[in-house]
C-alpha cells in the first residue's frame, strides 16, 4: 500500500512543467468533492406555502377557508353530484330509481358492505374536510399576526363546518369519534362516542360558532355561513335530539331574522338570489350552475343515472304545486320518467343563476311546526305548517291533534326536501319509521341497513373503532 | 470546506468553469503529443475475408506481428485490407474465437477462417457503471443482455426485451395497449411501499428517472400513468446490464437498493462506411379470451336470479330480460371488441464508420402500431441516435458523445374495453344501426363504441445527451468527467366530446370536456472522476474516486376545460368556456455524492473489490440528508490454482462473495415539509388552499444490506458453463407512508418503519454449447430464480395499521383472506370460516388464511440453432405463481355476463352446484356472501404459465456475387404460445380487467452494404 501514498507526491514534484496543471486538477476535484453540503438544500416549492405562513396573513387564511368550501362542494357528503349523499341516500331510501347501465348500485339495492367505495369515500372525505377545519382553527389560534377581531369570522366558520360534518357522519354511520385536533397520533387511536356525546360536542361547537360568526353575510349571495346558518343547523340538531323547546327557539331566531324572507313563487326558491336561502355553495366557475342540475335533469328517456320513483310522484297530494314546479315529466316511446327540477339548469348559463342550497328557510318553519306540536302549541304549529302548505298551493292543514299535525309535517318534509341531502332518509330514521316504510318499497331492505358500515379499512387501521355496525 | 461552497445560484457558472477546465487541458495535451505512430513503410497490400466457416465476421482485429500498433479491423462483410511486409505474420483475434497466427508468405489475398473458442467469453468486459470489468474477474452479480438478444424481439419497450432472459429479474407487462407500462423487480420487493421498488436506470452514465410522467386522469386507457421508460428505443441499445448485489450496486449508494439497470447505447465502429436498413412489419392479437356465457345460459342465470329473489315482474330497467332487447340475439363481445388485429411496422436505418481514432454512428428508427380495439387508434415512435468517439493520436485524450432523441405520439381509447367486453350481456343489441350510425337502442343500450370516442393522446419528446471526456495525464492516471443532460416533455390530453353520449340526451359540445397534463423534466449531472491503476509484479491495483452533482427540475400543469363551441376545438383549452388548473407544481431534486472504488487483483486469482459512496439528497429534511453506503466483494479463481490448472474437465472456476449496504430515497420531493398548496379551485373568486399532508420532518433513508455468495464454473473448455448464486438482502428502516385511519384526515404519513424485509433466493444459469461442428451449431441458455420474501421483524405489528396486511415470518406479498368452506346446501350461499366464532364475518378477525402472491420461481430457456445461413432462436419463459382469479364485480344473476362455468349455480336445497344462488342484486345476504367469496382463498388460483416468449428465425441470403452486401430475412414472434391452468384470461397481469400482452408476429428484412 505504500505505493499508493507515493504516487500523489510524485505528481506534485517530479515534473515541473506539468506540476501546476496537475495540482490544479486535483484541487478542482477536491473542491468539488469537499464542497457544499448545502447543495442539497432546496427551497420550498414555488407553488406551496408553509402552514405557518398561511396563517400569518388574513388573505391566505381566507384562501384556506375557501379550500374547505371547494372540497365540500366537490366531494364528500355535500357534493351535489352522484358521489354525494343527495344521490346516495335518494337511492338508499325511496326517492330514486337507478338507471346506469352495466353498473350496480349497492346503495340502490341496499346491499352495502364494509369495503364499499362510496361508503369509504364519504367517510374519508368528511374527515379530511374536518382536518382542514381543525387545521384552520389551530392555525388561527396560534397566529400572532392576524388581529383577534379578524379571526372571529373564519374561526366561527371552521367550527361550524366541524359540527356540520360530524352531524351527518353521526346520522350515517352511528356512533363516531369527534375530531377536534390535527394531531394524527391522537386521531389514529380515537374511539367512537355515543350519539349523545357527539350531539353534545356538536351543540358546544355550534354555540361557540354562533358567538363568533357575524350577523350579516361576509359575502354576497350567502355563500359563506353566518350566525343564522349556525342557528339553522342548531335548530335541526335540537330537533334530532328531541329537545323541542330549544329547537323551537333556534328556529325562531332564524325565522325572525329579517335577512330571510319567504318566497311565494316556487320557481324562484332555488335561484341564487332567493331570500329564503340561508347558505349555499357557489359553483366552481363563472356561469356554472349546480351539480344537482346536471345529475338530475335529462331531456330524453331512459334516464342516464337516476330518476324519481313513480311511487314518489304518485304520492303528491292533488294540487301540490311542487309536483308541477319541482318535478318534470319526460316521455319516450310510451314510457314516462320524472326528474327533480328544483334546479332548472342542467349546464352553464352566461352568468350563474342557481347555486347549490344547503339550508333553506322552509326547513326552519317545519322544524318549528314539529317542535311546537310536540310542546302542545298546536296553533303555532299549524301556522308554521300552513306557511309551507300554502306556498305549495295547498289549503290549510286539516290536522287537529298533535299527532296528526306531526304526521302532516313529516309528509310536507318529504315533498319539500326531496333530493336534498338525504332529508327523507334522516326523517324516517329519526322518527323510527325507516323499517316500516322501506321494507315495503325496497326489496333489499333489512332492519340493520339504518346504519352504513364503518369502512373496513378504518376498523383494520384503528381497532378502537370496533365493533362494526350490526349487519355488516 | 464550506468556504468553497457554491450556492444554488452560482452552480451553473461553476459547472461551466469545470467543463472549460477539462476541455482546456485536453486541447493542451492533445497538442503536445507527438505523432509516434506516423506512416510507416508500406510495401505489400493484403486483402481477404474473415469468416467463422459460414458467415463473414465483422469487427475482427488483424494485427501484424512485428509492428503491433499497426492493425486494422474487418468491415461488415468480413473484409480487410492491410499494408505490411510480405514475410510478416498476421495476428487475427476476435472475442469468442481462438486467435489465429497466419504467416503472410508473399500472398496478397488471404482468406481466414476463425475457430470458435468458448472460453474467451470470459474475456468480455462487462459494464459496471463507473468502471468496467472483465467477465472472469467480476466480483459482483451482473446480468446482461446484448443487442443480439434485443434484435430478435418485436417489442418497443426495453423492459420487454429483458423478460425471461435474466436471472433474478422479474418483469410483468401491465397492458397490451401500446404505451402501457411494465413492472420490474430485481430480486424481489424490498420496500413495503409498492412504488418504492423501482431500480435506478442509467443511460450511458446519465441517471434516467423512471417516475411517471402521465397523470391518472389523462392516462386512463392503461392501468398505470405513462412511464418515461417507453422513450428508450430498444434498437439503439448495445447492451443492458442489471447490477444486483452489494458489490455492484453500493457505488450507486442511496439509489442502488432495488438494483441498477445500466443501458449502453450503440457505438460507431471504425472501417468502411456501413449502411444498414431494417424493415419489418407484422400483427398482434389478444393471447387468450375468457369463456363466458352465451345468451341462453346468461338469460337462464338472470331469470333464476329474479326467481330466487321472489321477484315476479322484471324491473323496467332490466332491458336484457324484460323484453326490451331481443332475447335470441348473441354477440361474442370479446371477439367483437377485442378481437381485432394490431398492425405494426418498424423501419430503421443506420450509418456508421470512421477511422481508427474517430468513429461515428447515426441511426433513425420509426415504429408505428395500431391496437386490437375497434377504431382509429395508433402509436408512433421515432428515434434518432447519434454517437461519436474520438481519441487523440496518442490515445491519451478520449471523447465520447452520445445523444438520443425520441418522440412518441400515442392516441388511444380513454377506456380499456376489456372489462366491458366481459361484462356486456350477450344479447345486448347491435353496435350499428342499418344506416351506419351507432345504435343506442332507444337509449337502453350504452354502446361501448361510444366510449371509444373519448380518447387520450400523449405526445412525448425526450432527449438524453451525454459526453465522457477523459485524459490520461500521466501514465496510469486518468481524469474523466461524465456530463449528462436529459430533457423530457410529455403532453397528455383526455378528450371527452359530447359525441360519446347517446344523441337522444341532446348533449352538445357545451358539455364536452378535456383534461390536459403537461409534464416536463430536465436534469443534469456532472461526475468528475480520477482513476489510477498500477501493476505490481504479480498483482494489480485499480483505484477510482469521483463525485456527483445532480439536479432534476420537474414541473407539471394539470388542467381541465369544459364547454366548447364545437367539438373540433376540444384539444384547445383556450376554447373552453370553463377552465380550471388543478395542479401546477415545480419541484427540484438535488443530489450529491462522493464515491470510490479500490480493486486489488492478485495474480488474476484473488480479487478484492471495495466500493463506497457518501450521498446527500434533497428529499430529506435538515439533518437527515447524508448517509454512507459501502460494500466489499471478493473472488477466488480456483481454477487457476496449480492443482486445477491443467484440468481437462474443469476449464473455469470462480467463487465470489459480497456484502454491503445500499439505500433508497424514493419518497418523492418535499415530503418533509408541512405545507398548504393551491387547490386550483376557486370559491368566490379566491383560489382555495389545502393542507398537503400530515407531516413528519424526521424520516430518512431506507437501508438495504445485501449478501451474496456465488460460484461460476466452466467445463470442457467452457462448453458447459454453470453459475449458482445465493443472496440475502435485508431492507430495513423502511421508508413508507404508514397507513392511517381516515379519522386523521389523510390515509398515510411518511415515516421510517422499524421493520425488516428479507429477500433471499437462488439463481442458476446454465449455458451449454450442445453442438458446434461444421455447419450446424446449437447452444442453450437456461436461467431460473427461486425467490423468497419474508418479513423478518416488525416491532408492534399487531397494534399497527399493518396488522391485517403482514405476518412476521411470511412474505410481504401475502394477502389475508377468508377460508372458503363451500356452499351451504340449504341456503345456497357461499360460506367462509367464522374464525373467532362470533357469528359475524368481519375482515379483521376472520381473514386468517394466508395466500402468498410472490412467484415461487421463474426463468427462461433459450435455444439458439444455426445451420449454414439459417438461424433459429426460441425462448420459453416460465413463472410459478398464484394470482387473483378473474371475478366480476357483482354476483351471478346481475345484469353482467359471467364465466360460462357459472351456469352450474345452486338453485334449490340439496343442490351441489359449484356457484352460489343467483340474485338480481336484491338479496343482500347473497351479495355479501359473494364479496366474502371473492375475498377468500377461492379467489386466488394457480396463475403459473409457460410461454413461448420469443421465437426468431432468420436466413442470410447467399449474396456472394454482390460484394459487400448482406441481406437477412427474418420472422419473429412474441408470446405465440401460452400454457397455463389459469382460466381468467391471460395469466400475465397486475391489474385485472385490462388488455393483456398481445401475441405478435412480424416479418422483416435487413440489408447491409
Amino acid at each position: 500500500m505504500k505505493n499508493i501514498l507515493k504516487i500523489p507526491q510524485s505528481l506534485f514534484f517530479r515534473d515541473k512543467n506539468r506540476l501546476s496543471n496537475c495540482q490544479f486538477l486535483l484541487l478542482a476535484l477536491c473542491t468539488l468533492l469537499g464542497s457544499c453540503n448545502d447543495f442539497v438544500d432546496v427551497d420550498i416549492p414555488k407553488s406551496q406555502l408553509t402552514a405557518q405562513a398561511v396563517f400569518e396573513d388574513a388573505a391566505t387564511a381566507n384562501a384556506a377557508m375557501s379550500g374547505v368550501y371547494t372540497k365540500m362542494r366537490n366531494s364528500g357528503i355535500l357534493a351535489g353530484d352522484a358521489t354525494g349523499i343527495s344521490c346516495y341516500l335518494g337511492l338508499y331510501a325511496d326517492e330514486f330509481d337507478y338507471y346506469q347501465q352495466n353498473a350496480v348500485s349497492n346503495f340502490y339495492n341496499n346491499s352495502l358492505f364494509a369495503a364499499d367505495l362510496g361508503v369509504n369515500d364519504i367517510w374519508n372525505q368528511s374527515y379530511n374536510q374536518i382536518y382542514s377545519a381543525n387545521s384552520i382553527i389551530e392555525g388561527l389560534n396560534k397566529s400572532n399576526s392576524i388581529p383577534e377581531p379578524d379571526k372571529k369570522q373564519p374561526l366561527g366558520e371552521a367550527i361550524f363546518i366541524r359540527a356540520l360534518l360530524h352531524f351527518y357522519l353521526l346520522n350515517l354511520y352511528g356512533d363516531i369519534p369527534y375530531i377536534t385536533t390535527t394531531d394524527y397520533l391522537q386521531n389514529s387511536r380515537v374511539s367512537r362516542l355515543s350519539a349523545d356525546q357527539v350531539y353534545q360536542n356538536i351543540v358546544k361547537d355550534l354555540d361557540q360558532s354562533i358567538a363568533l360568526l357575524s350577523e350579516n353575510y361576509t359575502s354576497t349571495d350567502r355563500i359563506r355561513p353566518n350566525r343564522g346558518t349556525a342557528q339553522a343547523l342548531l335548530a335541526r340538531v335540537y330537533l334530532y335530539m328531541k329537545l323541542y323547546p330549544e329547537a323551537s327557539n333556534a328556529a325562531s331566531a332564524v325565522i325572525n331574522n329579517p335577512l330571510y324572507v319567504g318566497e311565494s313563487d316556487l320557481n324562484k326558491i332555488f335561484l341564487k338570489t332567493s331570500k329564503t336561502t340561508i347558505w349555499q355553495f357557489m359553483p366552481s366557475a363563472a356561469g356554472a350552475n349546480t351539480s344537482e342540475g346536471s345529475l338530475y335533469i335529462f331531456t330524453a328517456g331512459p334516464p342516464a343515472i337516476v330518476a324519481l320513483k313513480p311511487e314518489f310522484i304518485n304520492a303528491f297530494e292533488a294540487n301540490d304545486q311542487r309536483k308541477t314546479h319541482w318535478t318534470t315529466e319526460v316521455t319516450n316511446d310510451g314510457a314516462t320518467w320524472y326528474y327533480a327540477s328544483k334546479y332548472k339548469q342542467e349546464s352553464s348559463t352566461p352568468t350563474s343563476v342557481e347555486y347549490s342550497i344547503l339550508f333553506r328557510l322552509s326547513e326552519q318553519y317545519l322544524i318549528r311546526a314539529e317542535a311546537r306540536a310536540y310542546q302542545g302549541d298546536l296553533i303555532g304549529a299549524k301556522e308554521d305548517l300552513n306557511i309551507i302548505r300554502n306556498t305549495a298551493g295547498l289549503s290549510n292543514t286539516t290536522a287537529i291533534s298533535a299527532e296528526e299535525i306531526i304526521r302532516d309535517v313529516l309528509n310536507q318534509r318529504r315533498f319539500e326536501f326531496f333530493t336534498e341531502f338525504g332529508q327523507r332518509f334522516f326523517d324516517l330514521k329519526r322518527t323510527g319509521k325507516l323499517n316500516e316504510t322501506l321494507t315495503i318499497s325496497k326489496p333489499g331492505w333489512n332492519a340493520t341497513d339504518s346504519l352504513w358500515p364503518i369502512p373496513v379499512l378504518e376498523l383494520n387501521a384503528n381497532p378502537n373503532l370496533k365493533p362494526q355496525n350490526q349487519g355488516y | 470546506m464550506n468556504n468553497f461552497s457554491f450556492y444554488k445560484d452560482g452552480k451553473d457558472l461553476y459547472c461551466l468553469f469545470f467543463i472549460w477546465l477539462c476541455l482546456s487541458f485536453s486541447s493542451l495535451f492533445a497538442k503536445s503529443s507527438n505523432g509516434h505512430n506516423a506512416i510507416f513503410f508500406q510495401q505489400h497490400q493484403i486483402q481477404g475475408t474473415i469468416t467463422d466457416g459460414n458467415n463473414p465476421l465483422p469487427g475482427v482485429t488483424i494485427a501484424v506481428k512485428s509492428k503491433l500498433n499497426s492493425s486494422t479491423i474487418s468491415d461488415y462483410s468480413g473484409q480487410y485490407t492491410l499494408f505490411t511486409s510480405p514475410t510478416d505474420t498476421l495476428i487475427v483475434s476476435f472475442i469468442g474465437f481462438k486467435t489465429a497466427l497466419v504467416p503472410i508468405k508473399d500472398r496478397t489475398k488471404i482468406e481466414i477462417q476463425l475457430l470458435y473458442d468458448t472460453t474467451t467469453l470470459q474475456e468480455v468486459r462487462v459494464n459496471a457503471g463507473y468502471y468496467s470489468v472483465k467477465e472472469s474477474e467480476r466480483t459482483g452479480s451482473i446480468a446482461k443482455i446484448s443487442a443480439k438478444d434485443i434484435e430478435k424481439q418485436p417489442v418497443t419497450n426495453v423492459l420487454a426485451t429483458m423478460q425471461g432472459r435474466m436471472a433474478g429479474v422479474d418483469i410483468i407487462q401491465d397492458s397490451g395497449i401500446p404505451g402501457g407500462g411494465f413492472q420490474i423487480k430485481i430480486r424481489g420487493t424490498n420496500s413495503l411501499r409498492e412504488e418504492g421498488n423501482q431500480p435506478l436506470y442509467i443511460i450511458d452514465g446519465v441517471p434516467y428517472s423512471s417516475d411517471i410522467i402521465g397523470y391518472s386522469n389523462t392516462t386512463t386507457g392503461i392501468p398505470t400513468p405513462t412511464s418515461p421508460l417507453n422513450n428508450i428505443n430498444p434498437s439503439d441499445i448495445e447492451s443492458v446490464e442489471v447490477l444486483k448485489d452489494a458489490d455492484a450496486t453500493a457505488i450507486y449508494g442511496s439509489r442502488g437498493a432495488n438494483g441498477v439497470v445500466l443501458i449502453t447505447t450503440k457505438k460507431g465502429a471504425s472501417g468502411k462506411t456501413r449502411v444498414t436498413v431494417t424493415a419489418s412489419s407484422g400483427f398482434g392479437q389478444v393471447t387468450k379470451m375468457m369463456n363466458l356465457m352465451d345468451t341462453p345460459q346468461y338469460l337462464q342465470m338472470r331469470r333464476q336470479g329474479f326467481v330466487n329473489d321472489g321477484i315476479t315482474s322484471y324491473p323496467a330497467t332490466d332491458y336484457d330480460i324484460n323484453g326490451t332487447w331481443d332475447q335470441n340475439r348473441y354477440t361474442d363481445w370479446q371477439k367483437e371488441l377485442l378481437g381485432g388485429t394490431s398492425v405494426m411496422t418498424n423501419l430503421q436505418t443506420s450509418l456508421s464508420g470512421g477511422s481508427d481514432l474517430t468513429q461515428y454512428l447515426l441511426s433513425g428508427t420509426y415504429h408505428t402500431e395500431t391496437t386490437v380495439l375497434p377504431g382509429d387508434f395508433g402509436y408512433d415512435k421515432g428515434a434518432v441516435h447519434f454517437n461519436m468517439n474520438h481519441a487523440s493520436e496518442d490515445r491519451k485524450f478520449k471523447l465520447t458523445f452520445s445523444t438520443g432523441y425520441t418522440f412518441q405520439n400515442n392516441k388511444q381509447a380513454a377506456t380499456d374495453l376489456t372489462r366491458t367486453a366481459r361484462n356486456l350481456a350477450p344479447n345486448a343489441p347491435a353496435l350499428y344501426n342499418p344506416d351506419g350510425s351507432l345504435n343506442f337502442e332507444n337509449s337502453t343500450f350504452q354502446n361501448p363504441l361510444a366510449a371509444l370516442r373519448a380518447v387520450t393522446t400523449a405526445k412525448t419528446n425526450d432527449l438524453v445527451a451525454n459526453s465522457v471526456i477523459s485524459y490520461e495525464f500521466r501514465p496510469n492516471w486518468e481524469l474523466k468527467v461524465n456530463l449528462g443532460f436529459t430533457d423530457l416533455k410529455n403532453t397528455e390530453q383526455r378528450l371527452l366530446p359530447s359525441t360519446m353520449y347517446d344523441p337522444a340526451f341532446k348533449i352538445g359540445s357545451s358539455r364536452s370536456s378535456m383534461y390536459s397534463n403537461l409534464t416536463s423534466r430536465q436534469s443534469w449531472i456532472i461526475e468528475p472522476q480520477l482513476r489510477w491503476n498500477h501493476e505490481f509484479e504479480s498483482s494489480k491495483l485499480d483505484v477510482l474516486i469521483g463525485a456527483t452533482a445532480q439536479q432534476q427540475n420537474s414541473s407539471r400543469l394539470y388542467q381541465y376545460g369544459r364547454g366548447f363551441t364545437s367539438n373540433s376545438l376540444i384539444t384547445d383549452i383556450a376554447s373552453a368556456t370553463t377552465k380550471s388548473i388543478f395542479v401546477s407544481d415545480q419541484t427540484i431534486y438535488k443530489y450529491q455524492a462522493f464515491f470510490g472504488r479500490i480493486n486489488y487483483n492478485w495474480d488474476e486469482k484473488y480479487i478484492l473489490n471495495l466500493t463506497a459512496r457518501r450521498d446527500g439528497s434533497s428529499r430529506f429534511g435538515p439533518g437527515k440528508q447524508f448517509a454512507v453506503f459501502a460494500a466489499a466483494g471478493a473472488a477466488w479463481l480456483f481454477s487457476k490454482e496449480n492443482f486445477l490448472k491443467e484440468n481437462s474437465f474443469l476449464s473455469f472456476g470462480k467463487l465470489r462473495a459480497s456484502y454491503g449496504s445500499t439505500g433508497s430515497d424514493q419518497i418523492g420531493d418535499y415530503q418533509y415539509l408541512d405545507t398548504y398548496v393551491s387547490s386550483g379551485q376557486s370559491y368566490n373568486g379566491i383560489i382555495g388552499m389545502d393542507p398537503t399532508r400530515l407531516y413528519n420532518p424526521d424520516f430518512s433513508w431506507e437501508i438495504n444490506k445485501k449478501l451474496e455468495v456465488a460460484i461460476e464454473t466452466g467445463f470442457l473448455r467452457d462448453r458447459i458453463f454453470f453459475t449458482a448464486a445465493w443472496y440475502q438482502n435485508r431492507s430495513s428502516n423502511q421508508l413508507v407512508g404508514i397507513p392511517l385511519p381516515g379519522t386523521t384526515g389523510f390515509s398515510s404519513i411518511n415515516a421510517n418503519l422499524d421493520a425488516t424485509v428479507q429477500n433471499s433466493g437462488f439463481e442458476f444459469t446454465l449455458r451449454t454449447v450442445n453442438f458446434n461442428a461444421g455447419a450446424f451449431k446449437w447452444s442453450t441458455n437456461f436461467n431460473i430464480s427461486l425467490a423468497k420474501n419474508k418479513l423478518i421483524s416488525f416491532p408492534g405489528l399487531e397494534g399497527s395499521t399493518y396488522s391485517n396486511n403482514y405476518v412476521i415470518g411470511r412474505s410481504t406479498n401475502i394477502v389475508k383472506v377468508y377460508q372458503y368452506n363451500g356452499i351451504n346446501p340449504q341456503t345456497g350461499l357461499y360460506e367462509v370460516e367464522d374464525v373467532n366464532k362470533d357469528g359475524q364475518i368481519t375482515s379483521l378477525e376472520d381473514k386468517k388464511t394466508i395466500a402468498d402472491l410472490t412467484p415461487k420461481y421463474f426463468g427462461g430457456l433459450e435455444n439458439q440453432l444455426q445451420y449454414k445461413n439459417w438461424q433459429l432462436d426460441f425462448l420459453f419463459q416460465f413463472v410459478k405463481q398464484q394470482n387473483y382469479n378473474y371475478t366480476s364485480n357483482v354476483p351471478g344473476g346481475s345484469p353482467i355476463n359471467q364465466p360460462s362455468q357459472m351456469t352450474n349455480a345452486w338453485t334449490q336445497a340439496g343442490d351441489n352446484g359449484s356457484f352460489q344462488i343467483n340474485t338480481s342484486g336484491q338479496n343482500s345476504d347473497a351479495v355479501n356472501a359473494y364479496y366474502n367469496y371473492i375475498d377468500s382463498n377461492s379467489g386466488i388460483v394457480d396463475a403459473s404459465y409457460v410461454r413461448l416468449k420469443n421465437i426468431a428465425l432468420s436466413y442470410d441470403l447467399p449474396l456472394s456475387t454482390i460484394k459487400g452486401v448482406r441481406c437477412r430475412i427474418s420472422l419473429q414472434g412474441q408470446n405465440l404460445l401460452t400454457f397455463t391452468p389459469y382460466k381468467g384470461g391471460d395469466p400475465e397481469f397486475r391489474y385485472t380487467g385490462y388488455l393483456p400482452p398481445l401475441k405478435v408476429c412480424t416479418a422483416g428484412i435487413q440489408v447491409t452494404f
